[in-house]
């Protein structure tokens, strides 16, 4: 399978807002909150078209960047309804249908030999659902936006060994330094290392509950995806 | 900034953590969860020692000072309480190491053992109604037993407590007899009802489903224990005559092998005479 792209999963700084989904797009969806929501799921959306269509690379890329186009197009935003699905439901079944249809019509030019279509390899696919892969692509990216998010915080308000520590701890992959060690590292008191990580997880999960808050209908929404991220 | 699945898991975990900044603890790991709090493992660094720590999810009035106030062997002292950063309440307790009963009782032990535990359980209780203080959710799950056997009685109840099926007593609203209730039915989970017909009686009146027909107070429950273990009738048994013929024969066992062994001298001797 040849390698995903990187477009989409690096942030640019989108501005957070306090407006929840809904409140956004009765406002006439804000290109700030559709930043946002690209943001969260490009790579979801790609990485799901990919796997389950079957799509190369590029082919993923246009038919990503395709369907939030027709997405803004065709009021699909103003359509959602909260009492029937989440809205990541809703949109991962939006892109279903959308990618289903291309994919149909692509296959009609295929049988009249115009198109060269790619297809991947089965032994390259994972082995998790489609579905399993966009939701854990989503908290991918909903972590990693926040964490850009805790990071410029950080460098704006000169807080930069709060994050030297946080990232020393939490974001190592492996062999974790003790507070005693991070204490010796920075030169402060080794309950200092508790209350800065403390703060920076703190701040992180307000930046992760500011980031859904842009992707949820409203309050119960955002109440039911932040009980299934934490448990 | 791309962070792999491993980091994402490990913050899911962390961030979802109490806030302990502002307290000299630092967090290990979860042990316990119930309804009211989660309890967890936690490091102090200005006496270096391992404690519990429990934070309850909401505010809960008093259960810390309920718990401080009870000094006894068998209740789990609390080292101190407070308010974490999130207005979440907490309290740090002695962590103890051991098993909890319901996992105690999966291997074999004697009824003596079980009764021990029983007892201890039962004299932690009686101390605390003489405090004025009812535990409301008594079940395995809530004694432990440590290292060197030692007996801890946890999670005394709050008012919100409701207790839990099995265990709980039948009334709307607990008081002393119904944790004469609940050690009943602790005693009939720690000895079947098969292995002592005695001791299954026992149970059966301190679990009576009317609370006038339970024992009067957890020491008399006790105390019908205590002649149990001492060969003695218990209060809560009229025994069959062969049963009480039985328990006086093992309970004087001596005396009646000497009573034998004269009867056979005498015997030996009358006919010695005789011929």
């Amino acid at each position: 399978m040849d390698p995903d792209t990187a477009i989409g999963g690096r942030s640019a700084q989108f501005p957070s807002t306090h407006l929840s989904l809904l409140e956004a797009t009765e406002a006439g969806l804000s290109s700030d909150a559709m930043n946002q929501i690209v943001a969260l799921y490009w790579k979801p959306v790609y990485r799901f078209i990919r796997l389950k269509f079957r799509k190369s690379n590029e082919d993923a890329k246009d038919l990503t960047q395709g369907f939030f186009a027709s997405a803004l197009q065709r009021d699909f935003f103003p359509r959602f309804d909260p009492a029937k699905a989440s809205f990541r439901t809703y949109l991962r079944m939006a892109v279903e249908r959308y990618a289903a249809n291309q994919h149909a019509a692509d296959n009609r030019e295929k049988r009249g030999g115009s198109v060269e279509f790619e297809t991947v390899d089965d032994h390259d696919l994972p082995t998790e659902s489609p579905e399993v892969v966009f939701e854990r692509e989503w908290r991918r990216q909903l972590f990693s936006h926040a964490l850009d998010d805790l990071r410029s915080h950080c460098r704006e308000t000169g807080k930069q060994v709060h994050f030297g520590i946080f990232e020393d701890y939490d974001l190592a992959d492996r062999d974790r330094l003790p507070y005693s060690d991070l204490a010796v590292k920075y030169g402060i008191p080794e309950t200092s290392v508790t209350n800065y990580l403390a703060w920076a997880r703190r701040t992180l999960k307000a930046f992760i509950t500011e980031r859904l808050r842009g992707t949820t209908s409203g309050a119960k929404e955002l109440h039911q995806e932040l009980r299934r991220l934490w448990k | 900034m791309e962070v792999s699945d491993t980091v994402i898991d490990h913050l899911r975990r962390v961030v979802a953590l109490p806030d302990l900044s502002g307290t000299r603890y630092q967090l290990e790991c979860e042990i316990g969860r119930g309804g009211l709090g989660v309890v967890y493992v936690a490091r102090d660094r200005d006496l270096d020692r391992r404690v519990a720590l429990k934070i309850l999810e909401g505010p809960v009035e008093g259960e810390a000072q309920l718990i401080a106030r009870l000094e006894h062997p068998a209740i789990v002292p609390v080292y101190e309480t407070g308010i974490l950063a999130d207005a979440r309440p907490f309290y740090a307790m002695k962590l103890v190491t051991g098993a909890r009963l319901d996992h105690y009782v999966e291997s074999d032990h004697t009824i003596r053992e079980c009764l021990r535990i029983i007892r201890r359980v039962g004299e932690a209780v009686a101390y605390a109604h003489s405090k004025g203080v009812i535990h409301r959710d008594l079940k395995p799950q809530n004694v432990m037993v440590g290292e060197f056997g030692e007996v801890y009685v946890m999670d005394w109840g709050v008012e919100t407590v409701a207790g839990t099926p099995g265990f709980r007593a039948p009334e709307s609203t607990l008081d002393q007899q119904s944790d004469i209730y609940s050690l009943g039915a602790l005693l009939q989970f720690l000895v079947p009802p098969s292995s002592s017909a005695a001791i299954a009686a026992i149970a059966a009146k301190a679990s009576y489903p009317d609370p006038h027909q339970r024992y009067v107070s957890v020491s008399a429950f006790l105390e019908d224990i205590d002649r149990f273990e001492k060969g003695l009738a218990v209060e809560a048994w009229s025994e069959p005559i062969w049963h009480r013929l039985q328990r006086f024969a093992s309970h004087n066992a001596v005396l009646l092998w000497l009573l034998a062994a004269y009867t056979v001298v005498k015997f030996f001797l009358f006919f010695w005479h005789r011929f």
